[in-house]
């Protein structure tokens, strides 16, 4: 291990590596740990996706035809499509009201503090509990419909939850309103870091608020909105507990989602090889968003160093 | 534009501002009512409505008096299961990832960005993916149902976010200062406790609030790998809400979430200033 | 490679397996203990094995039940990672074709000798006994039996239909739907609509349609009766139930309607017999309700054989033998049996039990005796909904159209027939 600001040329001495091992120990060990076990679980999850497993992990092949059965599974391709849509839904709305929520309390406003944690505190509570309380809400019979009745509007309708076609956009409100505040917040990190002498220069040559937020602010915050998105779908494509929550996958198989797929082929089902499958696939899709993300910021990288 | 006048687009501002801020309170608010009415009255009505009177001992019901089969003790005991896996994982993978990230942003050395590449990936991988494999680690180490065991695989699976999150951090921090200190003859750790650390309460309130709301609001490892004694709180939580042998108790579930939810939602109360603020210094790199 | 390690484990435990003389020596020696895993952790069902619990105590023995809540899922993995981990639970609640699939992964108890010594076998219904002794042997222990078509009639609903006779056929059923309906009844069905919910309205509709096909199709999986008519027939009675219930219920538990159920708002509900026990426990008289079994087109009662059951998986310590004898000494015995079943609203696993004592309502009577009757008739037929037909891998596949179809209604009877056939070729 050579350090890069170390001073004296060469390679230390035996003596000076010994001294350091408290600090190497403390550099590799949890770090070692951390990517073993990374790799580790990957490997053996993609190995088990070639077995005839079952209840439990067993040795043996049978090449693609776990990868066959999920492809052809129904449920396999509606949790497909429904990641298309929710995905897509969920990382625009979601990015389009952390920034609004962002800008809104950029404006010097009172009570900010009270403010940002509203939008904050969602985090704070579990999904379980998010997806349990909206289907309270948007159930038809308990919740928001429920309460409009009785209150006398009997025409009202609000039944998402137990339409099949929009089932998936009762997903798309828990999750906006769980996880926009963390838009909100990085944004808001962007915004209070933009240059006060580039918002000077746009002042002093007469920029309106509109103008300044479109032409001055808002480019400035490319990079947080990249990082938003990259959270956020990573967030659509691991959502679990919420959907499982709120509602399970129904009306019948309508909101199926690639992890409730794999939780439920490897556990419910007792098809672990075909689970692994179903997880590999998922990997594959996390990986097709992640290696954009990764060469556009090693492009960034070599722009900065080289500007 | 940014100044304190009244002018009819500040009312505008504040008008949606506060919709929408009722909007997001709105669930947090079905809770609290729900939390005080009686079981009875919930099922009379809608879950959405005023209290008729109050019933305080939904309260008292959730946090020592509702049973998990024969043990009739609440969420009481739940809570402190949780926090004796929350408060050192927390603490562990914190203070590690500090460490790691401190190493790999202002210690280059051989390797460094793969294997931060690849811990960071960690984010990205799903956990139900991982439950069987730590089952066999659990096992190798002796570790299955203990807290030992919970502590570590939240410590081992938190170090991917607080390596990335602090390296972030770190990166910002100048080189001269490490290499003025070298100059001055101090190591690796003394420059990280006399000047790193002092530098890092923003980004490590940032990694203690994402770490103590994640392992808390855990459920699948927290109620495969313990016995009955120590299960965290979301079991017991579960066990209020996915009784197919019982008519709905949403009174006493909604005051258990609320019990339960407290710890996370104080921390964020307190630290969400610093939440954004620290944010603000690193994790948007 | 850990997982070879595991079997090879496993494998030689199963080779050292203890000899049950061995086994029986053992429990005066040693105070009995028991490691338990259930699901079972509130409502009635947490009640009855707490009082269980008791009774083991009561018998000198160490009661350690570790409650897994949530979906079975979950106490799955739970069971799993103990097994993995080569620490299996001296017991733990499982039930159906899984009890032989689990016994397959892990070493299990021969009980045997412990069932010879209780007469047990004798007061078992014989399908029953099977799924218990998947090599032949007693490895297994049913505890307790619902019917999962039971038919729960709305005394209120009853009165403003105007009708007192309880429905025999499926014609009878939906005659009675429509009174209802017509005499202000708002729901005349007042299922719930989670997944096992849906899969219990077709089975019920099948097995009293024809509890034949109900046998080749479901339970033997044959192509000639999974394309039957009888299929089709089953899906289009599905589709009325669901077009009589509250459609705002959607993946809600049945028990969130009870209330309105017994107010008459809404009128009967196809439910195991675990709901009186739920209705029981919440506060509600026996006289708000009738019970009687499920709509037969022939007449004849069938019944849907649920059955919860506990396995016992082989351990070395004398004071956890000693507590799995005592254990299925206790799951055998009537007068707990009669204590469990009274809790839970279920009926007992012996068939030898006299439910005319006080502690017994109509209902139970009514089921243990659409028990004697179906199974004379051969109409005691194992349920999808409840993972007593097929192993999980199998229902989960055909409870997906069924439950697609329930909630969707633009599919037609003969498509999700066909669908059904599919799912079964694809799960095989």
């Amino acid at each position: 291990m050579t350090i890069a600001v170390s001073t004296g040329p060469g390679r230390p001495a035996t003596s000076d590596r010994v001294r350091r091992l408290p600090e190497y120990l403390a550099i590799w060990v949890p770090l070692l740990l951390s990517a073993a076990h990374l790799i580790a679980f990957s490997l053996w999850t993609i190995w088990i996706s070639f077995t005839p497993s079952t209840l439990i992990p067993v040795t043996g092949w049978v090449g693609l035809r776990n990868y066959s059965a999920v492809a052809a599974s129904r449920n396999w391709q509606i949790a497909l499509d429904n990641l298309l849509l929710f995905g897509s839904a969920f990382v625009l709305l979601s990015l389009a009201t952390g920034l609004i929520l962002a800008i809104l309390l950029d404006q010097r406003i009172r009570g900010e503090n009270v403010l940002r944690s509203i939008f904050l505190y969602p985090l704070a509570v579990s999904f379980v509990v998010t997806g349990t309380v909206w289907s309270w809400l948007l159930n038809p019979g308990l919740g928001i419909q429920k309460l409009v009745h009785d209150l006398g509007w009997t025409s009202f309708r609000f039944d998402w939850l137990i339409d099949r076609d929009m089932a998936i956009w009762t997903i798309v409100i828990a999750a906006i309103w769980q996880s926009s505040g963390f838009a909100m917040a990085l944004f808001l990190a962007g915004l209070r870091s933009v240059d006060a002498d580039l918002i000077k220069a746009a002042q002093i040559d007469g920029a309106g608020p509109v103008r300044m937020y479109r032409r001055v602010i808002l480019p400035t915050l490319w990079p947080i909105t990249i990082t938003v998105i990259v959270i956020q779908l990573q967030f659509a494509i691991s959502t679990f507990d919420l959907v499982r929550a709120l509602t399970n996958g129904g009306p019948g198989i309508a909101t199926q989602l690639p992890a409730l797929v794999v939780y439920d082929l490897m556990f419910q089902r007792s098809l672990l090889g075909r689970g692994a499958a179903a997880a590999v696939l998922m990997l594959l899709l996390l990986l097709a968003v992640l290696l954009p993300y990764a060469a556009w910021r090693y492009v960034q990288r070599r722009r900065a160093i080289h500007a | 534009m940014r100044d304190r006048t009244f002018a009819p687009s500040r009312i505008l501002i504040y008008l949606i501002v506060s919709l929408i801020a009722a909007a997001w309170l709105a669930p947090l608010a079905v809770v609290v009512l729900n939390s005080l009415r009686s079981n009875e009255e919930i099922a009379q009505g809608s879950m959405i409505g005023w209290p008729q009177h109050l019933a305080w001992s939904n309260y008292a019901a959730a946090w020592s008096g509702f049973c998990v089969a024969e043990t009739c003790a609440g969420i009481r005991p739940y809570m402190l299961n949780s926090a004796l896996v929350t408060i050192p994982a927390t603490i562990f993978s914190t203070l590690l990832g500090a460490v790691a990230g401190y190493a790999v942003s202002l210690w280059r050395f051989r390797g460094d960005s793969w294997i931060y590449g690849i811990v960071t990936l960690g984010i990205f991988l799903p956990q139900q993916m991982r439950l069987l494999p730590w089952t066999i680690v659990l096992r190798d180490t002796g570790l299955m149902n203990t807290l030992t065991g919970l502590v570590l695989i939240h410590t081992i699976q938190g170090l991917s976010f607080t390596t990335l999150f602090c390296r972030n951090y770190y990166v910002a921090i100048p080189q001269e200062l490490i290499r003025a200190a070298r100059i001055d003859g101090a190591g690796f750790f003394r420059i990280f406790w006399r000047i790193i650390l002092p530098l890092s309460p923003p980004i490590l309130v940032v990694t203690v609030i994402w770490q103590f709301t994640h392992i808390w609001n855990e459920f699948l490892y927290g109620v495969t790998f313990t016995t009955g004694q120590q299960q965290p709180v979301t079991a017991a939580l579960i066990a209020l809400s996915a009784a197919v042998a019982d008519i709905p108790q949403h009174g006493v579930q909604s005051a258990a979430v609320m019990i339960a939810a407290l710890p996370t939602l104080l921390i964020y109360l307190i630290g969400g200033k610093y939440f954004v603020r620290g944010l603000t210094a690193g994790a948007v790199k | 490679m850990p997982i070879t390690t595991t079997r090879r484990r496993l494998l030689a435990g199963s080779a050292a397996a203890l000899a049950l003389p061995a086994f029986a020596r053992a429990q005066g020696a040693v105070k009995p203990r028991l490691t338990a895993i259930s699901q079972w952790s509130a409502g009635s069902d947490g009640a009855a094995i707490t009082a269980l619990g008791k009774k083991f105590e009561e018998k000198g023995g160490t009661w350690q039940h570790s409650p897994v809540p949530g979906f079975t899922t979950e106490m799955m993995n739970k069971l799993r990672a103990q097994i993995i981990a080569g620490d299996p639970p001296a017991c733990s609640q499982l039930k159906g074709p899984e009890i032989a699939a689990w016994s397959k992964i892990a070493p299990t108890v021969d009980l045997d000798a412990v069932v010879a010594a209780a007469g047990y076998e004798k007061v078992v219904a014989p399908d029953l006994a099977k799924l218990h002794k998947p090599g032949g042997k007693w490895i297994a222990l049913p505890l307790q039996i619902y019917s999962t078509n039971m038919l729960f009639l709305s005394k209120r609903a009853m009165d403003k239909a105007k009708a007192d006779k309880i429905p025999v056929t499926w014609a009878d059923f939906n005659d009675l739907a429509e009174k209802m309906k017509s005499g202000g009844v708002a729901y005349p069905v007042a299922n719930g609509g989670t997944r096992p919910d849906d899969g219990q309205k077709f089975e019920a509709a099948l097995a009293g349609i024809s509890p034949i096909s109900y046998r080749a199709a479901i339970m033997n999986l044959e192509k000639k009766a999974l394309e039957g008519p009888e299929i089709k027939a089953a899906f289009a009675q599905v589709r009325k139930i669901a077009d009589w219930m509250d459609p705002n219920v959607g993946a809600q538990h049945f028990s969130t309607n009870l209330k309105r159920f017994v107010d008459g708002d809404m009128g009967m509900m196809i439910m195991g017999g675990w709901a009186q026990g739920v209705l029981r426990n919440a506060g509600f008289k026996f006289d708000d309700f009738m019970i009687a079994p499920g709509p037969s087109d022939n007449g004849k009662p069938v019944f849907l054989l649920n059955a919860d059951a506990f396995i016992f998986w082989q351990r070395k310590e004398p004071d956890l033998q000693a507590g799995q004898t005592l254990m299925a000494q206790l799951v055998m015995d009537p007068a707990i049996q009669t204590m469990y079943s009274q809790i839970t609203g279920s009926i007992p696993v012996r068939t030898d039990v006299d439910l005319s004592g006080e502690g017994w309502s109509d209902g139970q009577r009514r089921t243990a005796a659409a028990l004697k009757d179906s199974i004379a008739s051969n109409q005691a037929v194992l349920s999808l909904a409840h993972n007593m037909a097929q192993e999980n891998g199998m229902t989960a596949a055909m409870i997906d159209v069924i439950t697609e179809y329930v909630k969707n209604k633009t599919i037609k009877p003969e498509q999700a027939a066909t669908r059904l056939a599919e799912a079964v070729e694809g799960a095989r």
